[in-house]
């Protein structure tokens, strides 16, 4: 069953010569007591029966695989079926992760949690299981997020957790994870970081991508019952890439299943002005790992454009970069414009309203739905859903409320 | 043997400890990076450490952020920052030099950082590898250059050993749980951990972090071989960068010497 590709990441914690730890000497303990706790517990059967429990009581998962029927006669060709990760409680894929933490969390005994976030996905689904378990919960995110995110910041802020905006460098999830690393330099003693995405130092890509795997698990037992067969295509929007990996770590050794990631194309690849590191990136060290990253030639983080501020990020999981290299996934990128013209029409041919971050992913279909025969089933990982959106594509439509 | 090594030798043969002073390279401009560093061993500091600016610098406080920030408003790279050192050496050819950064700038100028010689800067801290990393695995290696590894409150005693051993210049020893510029010294907890250290190196360990007031650099330094400065004088170069009058950084570290020997 498991094959090389499941043996990843190494014991360094590298995916080929992506990875690592690169963080400051005082987080080394840290990551190691982490990782320990986690290899104990991930093959523990009461560990694992409690947090499927979670899953499935609290999250509400498994989450349908749906036929999408007027977006595939939009098409006219192929199959279109979306994962319905928008259905989850707190309405994205980032609470499955996010309900395995917590557990390693209190496991650990930790009693205070922190977490940076971007679209404010991750901090809603970080408040949400510290508040179940009654612990101290600090959320950062960059200042600009704050505003174009601001009902997510008072979802946080309901849910008993404190937001620390944070003014720094360009002031959107790059900056906010800088903030997180720091106050957990300081407070690492008592301090459990829940990173939101499959980024950073080793164990958290590992972590955050085993426990996202539930949803590429689902899909391949879904696939079976509903066309019986593999996908021939999936589809999943990159920032980090945790919605991605998610969906695709199971179907690394399925090689008859295409993995297509999305990155965003902000104001389009060419420009210079988008988050599409692995698309016009080149492997940097950022955030505690090596792997494709946008950067001057000095070696400095440039800034990024996107529409959506999930995606709004200069780095990406260092096993996507792997994948990208071996050749096992496609990343293509999408501008902001097709994934507004993606999310209007979702919504409107299909009564569900995808957050941008996963309009991006929709937004591809245009190009894949032409190349694929007609007897294809692509799968669309709906890793949101738009709700947190509605200022941002109103101010955008010239609406005011 | 290496300006840095020697001049550490030469400190403890004559029971000296070493004072080494921080600057952020181009805050706010590289002639006036130039100045401090003349003016630094003018007022007793031993060993100069030019911060290397990065975008993210995840182990700085504030004050030490925004001085990143200031000197990459005006687009500071290694290579100007290497210049200067040039510069500095046709005065100054004793002073031993350290650069301490983040691995992306230096990984991205590794021709560079190999090609230096003897004439350039002594030694390299980075701050986001691993002590038992050698940084030769990055390719940043140079015989003229040595590097120093930082040891921290929460490294475990199997690991005091490995670091200590891949570490040539000195141990950097950060004295809290936080980043530059904190305020929470544990001076019990630091004392125990520089002796443990010393038990596994004959390398000196300088403590650095936190240190604020001339009392905690007398006491720090009666358990170390040195201690490192570094937001306080960042924050007095801020404060004067109009005036450009840094008198009273003479002052400080001309105390702040006294106070330690």
């Amino acid at each position: 069953m498991a094959s090389d590709n499941f043996n990843f990441p190494d014991k360094e914690g590298f995916f080929g010569e992506y990875g690592g730890k690169f963080v400051p000497e005082t987080l080394m303990y840290a990551l190691e007591e982490l990782e320990n706790t986690y290899n104990k517990l991930k093959d523990n059967k009461d560990f694992i029966d409690e947090f499927y429990k979670d899953l499935s009581a609290f999250v509400g998962r498994p989450s349908p695989l749906y036929f999408a029927q007027r977006l595939t006669d939009h098409y006219g060709s192929g199959s279109i079926w979306l994962k319905r990760e928008d259905l989850n409680h707190t309405g994205a894929h980032k609470i499955n992760n996010t309900v395995g933490q917590i557990l390693l969390a209190k496991h650990m005994g930790k009693k205070r949690i922190i977490a940076e976030t971007g679209a404010g996905q991750h901090g809603v689904a970080t408040a949400t299981v510290a508040a179940r378990l009654g612990l101290e919960c600090h959320i950062y995110m960059g200042a600009e997020d704050v505003r174009r995110q601001s009902l997510n910041v008072y979802r946080i802020k309901l849910l008993g957790a404190q937001v620390h905006p944070v003014d720094s460098g360009s002031a959107t999830l790059k900056d906010a994870l800088n903030e997180a690393l720091r106050d957990w330099v300081t407070n690492v003693d008592d301090t459990y970081y829940i990173i939101g995405s499959v980024t950073g130092p080793h164990p958290y890509p590992m972590i955050v991508r085993d426990f996202n795997s539930v949803v590429g698990k689902e899909v391949i037992e879904q696939s079976k019952d509903l066309f019986g067969k593999m996908p021939d295509a999936i589809v999943a929007c990159v920032g980090g890439g945790s919605n991605a990996m998610g969906i695709f770590h199971p179907f690394i050794d399925i090689k008859e299943t295409r993995l297509i990631g999305v990155e965003a194309g902000g104001k389009g690849v060419a420009t210079g002005e988008h988050a599409a590191p692995l698309n016009d990136g080149t492997p940097g060290v950022l955030h505690g790992a090596r792997s494709y990253l946008m950067q001057d030639e000095a070696g400095q983080v440039k800034d990024t454009k996107s529409v959506s501020a999930g995606l709004d990020y200069p780095g990406v999981g260092p096993e996507h970069s792997w994948l990208k290299d071996v050749g096992r996934a496609e990343y293509v990128a999408v501008s902001d414009d097709d994934a507004l013209k993606a999310f209007h029409e979702v919504t409107e041919l299909e009564g569900i309203m995808p957050a941008l971050e996963t309009a991006h992913a929709f937004a591809y279909l245009e190009l894949l739905m032409k190349e694929l025969d007609s007897s294809s089933n692509v799968v669309v990982n709906v890793s949101g859903r738009g709700d947190k959106d509605i200022n941002t594509v109103a101010e955008i439509d010239g609406i005011k409320f | 043997m290496n300006r840095l090594s020697s001049k550490l030798v030469e400190l403890k043969n004559t029971n000296q400890k070493a004072l080494v002073a921080y600057l952020v390279a181009g805050d706010p401009d590289l002639d006036t990076t130039l100045e401090l560093m003349h003016l630094f061993v003018k007022s007793g500091v031993d060993v100069i450490e030019i911060g290397v600016p990065f975008t993210d610098p995840i182990a700085e406080g504030p004050t030490i952020q925004r001085a990143h920030d200031r000197a990459l408003k005006n687009d500071i790279s290694l290579k100007m920052i290497l210049d200067t050192v040039k510069k500095f050496r046709t005065v100054d050819k004793e002073t031993p030099i350290v650069l301490m950064g983040y691995l992306n700038t230096f990984i991205s100028h590794i021709d560079m950082v190999k090609s230096a010689d003897s004439n350039s800067v002594d030694s390299i801290l980075v701050v986001d590898v691993p002590g038992e990393l050698n940084l030769e695995t990055y390719g940043i290696s140079n015989p003229n250059i040595n590097t120093i590894s930082l040891i921290s409150p929460t490294t475990k005693e199997e690991r005091v050993e490995s670091i200590a051993k891949n570490s040539t210049g000195f141990i950097y020893y950060v004295n809290l749980r936080g980043v530059t510029g904190s305020s929470n010294l544990n001076i019990d907890e630091i004392q125990k951990n520089i002796a443990r250290i010393q038990q596994y190196t004959d390398l000196p360990t300088m403590a650095g972090f936190g240190i604020k007031s001339i009392e905690d650099a007398k006491t720090l330094a009666a358990y170390s071989d040195g201690i490192v400065i570094g937001s306080s004088i960042v924050e007095m170069i801020d404060e004067e960068s109009l005036t450009k009058e840094f008198g009273r950084i003479g002052k400080y570290l001309r105390e702040m010497k006294t106070a330690i020997s």
